[in-house]
């Protein structure tokens, strides 16, 4: 399984029950159309500390990075090449 | 306002000088002056005859000749009579006749399962000897108990003196041309106010009025159909009845049509822009008004102060009737002059004297210089609608106080976000409701049933959203339904049903 198909599991499953993963393109703007909302996004970087082992820092949420699910894939990309005691 | 006339003495009028003229059309069936005055003179006679204690009775409102009929005899038995919807659980209903004090049930209908043991039955077809008149109610006299919907809890019964229904069916009339023979749908359910005019007025006036009967209601097809073969002239209807009238009407419009009176609620600007095609001779109006006051504001789509600029905008409710006051009143208490926004207050001949049982909260009848500066004594009531009125003196209903909510410091309006969504193509119903939230405080939940199952997915629904709503109103759950929401006894979706269904489901 791909990350980004994984991203898109994880989020109709807990946003969108109508939808199935297939349906929710990558570029979809989730931000936007209110799919994630701040009280989401805290949920969505929980979700991917835990299921990619890697840790979000505050300081390094920015709202663009969970915009779409491919952004949120280039997110964990970015952010599992970095080890966590390079830090 | 000129001496209004009294419904009975121009009924009886009607009666003498047109007998023949068709009062009614029920289910295809002409119904004559001289025939309806039959059976209210056989009603009046029968409740006479049963020596009930003084004091209000309730009639059951199904809609038919014959309760219209009763209705008549129980303005001449000169007692109030209370109009609860036909379709109240039987909790409700209870409580409602106890406040009332109505201890008897009238039905012109038999065997319509209505609970009780002081139901009775009032035979209006056969003959029998009449009873002695008894007059006509005074000015101040209570006739009609209509309810208020009962979308937030019990429905509050709100009388009615006959002044203020004769006042108000001169009006209508006068504004409408309802006249001998104009032909006029009524659509609505008999206990709901919007009768008053097209049932009563019309009466009154001495046209016809065409009956739609309730289980036909949502009958796009039936409902064209009975507009065409009865040519009716006037139509008074919520939205709704014209979007299934122009679903219905393939390419033929309807000619006969001359009043087109949308009221009750917002209509959409797509379907707004049908009607000209739908009814092309006819005046297209936009009434406001509620249980409590009956109707207020009058506005003429195409009319001298309509803009057209901007055709997205919601249709104004334009100006005051005659004889109407009406105030805007700012969040601060203060009494807004000229062009502003605020709730609005108003002042109407026909309004009522007040709930006939005082209700929790608020008072929302308040003499003015409680808040303002005009100390006249007069009560206004404060409807609750939010209006913004603009440099010409043209009121636009922007939407409902209590509708209102915060969204993570922002004001959104629930009933906004519904009318995006009923401005989707595909979507047939919308209620967006705020619940609370231990983390947000408030989130906006929406319920949606499209047109047809399947039509459009959340996705899209967001999608239109997102170019038409502020982010933070945008909803949380965007649920998807096949089942038509639920609704209170007057039609209104029923937000706090829809409401205990979500926090159960999830």
């Amino acid at each position: 399984m791909d990350i980004a198909f994984e991203i898109k599991s994880y989020i109709v499953d807990e946003f969108l029950p109508d939808i199935t993963a297939d349906q929710l393109s990558a570029d979809y703007d989730l931000i936007g159309s209110g799919v994630i909302d701040s009280l989401g996004l805290l949920k969505v970087i929980s979700w991917l500390e835990n299921h990619f082992d890697i840790v979000v820092d505050d300081v390094e949420i920015a709202e663009h990075d969970f915009v779409s699910v491919d952004a949120i894939s280039a997110f964990v990309n970015r952010a599992a090449r970095v080890p966590v005691s390079d830090r | 306002m000129a001496n209004s006339s009294s419904f009975l003495e121009c009924f009886a009028e009607r009666v003498r000088t047109q007998p023949g003229a068709i009062a009614l059309v029920e289910n295809g069936e002409p119904v004559t002056y001289v025939e309806l005055n039959a059976m209210q003179r056989a009603a009046h006679a029968r409740i006479t005859a049963l020596g009930l204690p003084d004091g209000p009775v309730a009639v059951h409102a199904v809609k038919s000749a014959r309760t219209i009929a009763l209705v008549i005899a129980c303005m001449r038995a000169r007692r109030p009579f209370l109009l609860p919807s036909a379709e109240l659980g039987a909790t409700t209903l209870e409580t409602l006749l106890t406040q009332a004090g109505c201890a008897d049930v009238l039905t012109a209908d038999e065997a319509k399962g209505i609970p009780g043991e002081r139901v009775h039955h009032i035979d209006c077809v056969s003959p029998v000897a009449a009873a002695p008149d008894q007059g006509v109610p005074a000015d101040g006299d209570v006739t009609f108990m209509l309810t208020t919907s009962g979308s937030t809890g019990l429905p509050k019964i709100v009388p009615l003196h006959a002044g203020a229904v004769d006042r108000f069916t001169d009006w209508a009339a006068q504004q409408f041309d309802l006249r001998p023979g104009v032909v006029v749908l009524n659509y609505a359910p008999l206990n709901f106010d919007l009768c008053l005019l097209d049932i009563w007025a019309t009466l009154k006036a001495g046209g016809t009025a065409v009956l739609v009967p309730h289980e036909r209601a949502t009958n796009g097809k039936y409902l064209a159909e009975l507009v065409r073969a009865n040519r009716v002239e006037v139509v008074q209807s919520v939205p709704m009845l014209y979007r299934l009238l122009a679903d219905a009407a393939g390419e033929t419009p309807f000619a006969s049509v001359r009043k087109v009176i949308v009221t009750g609620d917002k209509i959409q600007p797509r379907l707004l822009g049908e009607l000209p095609t739908l009814f092309p001779r006819a005046g297209i109006y936009n009434l406001y008004g509620c249980t409590e006051t009956n109707d207020s504001f009058l506005f003429e789509v195409g009319g001298r102060f309509h803009r057209e600029s901007d055709p997205a905008a919601d249709l104004p409710i334009g100006h005051p009737l005659p004889g109407v006051d009406a105030v805007v009143l700012a969040e601060d208490g203060t009494v807004v002059e000229g062009p502003g926004m605020g709730e609005l207050l108003v002042h109407t001949p026909f309004q009522t004297n007040g709930y006939l049982v005082a209700v929790n909260g608020p008072d929302r009848f308040v003499p003015l210089d409680a808040n303002g500066s005009n100390g006249d004594g007069r009560r206004y009531f404060r409807s609750g609608d939010l209006v913004r009125r603009d440099d010409r003196g043209v009121f636009t209903l922007l939407g409902r106080n209590d509708f209102q909510v915060k969204i993570r410091g922002t004001r959104v309006n629930l009933e906004e976000i519904e009318h995006v969504f009923l401005d989707h193509g595909l979507v047939a119903e919308a209620a967006v409701i705020g619940m609370p939230d231990d983390i947000a405080g408030i989130r906006v939940h929406a319920v949606v049933r499209c047109t047809e199952s399947n039509a459009v997915d959340s996705l899209a629904l967001r999608e239109h959203c997102r170019l038409r709503l502020p982010r933070a109103a945008i909803p949380a759950t965007i649920r998807i339904v096949d089942e038509p929401l639920p609704t209170t006894s007057t039609g209104k979706i029923d937000r706090r049903a829809i409401g205990r269904t979500l926090l159960n489901g999830k």
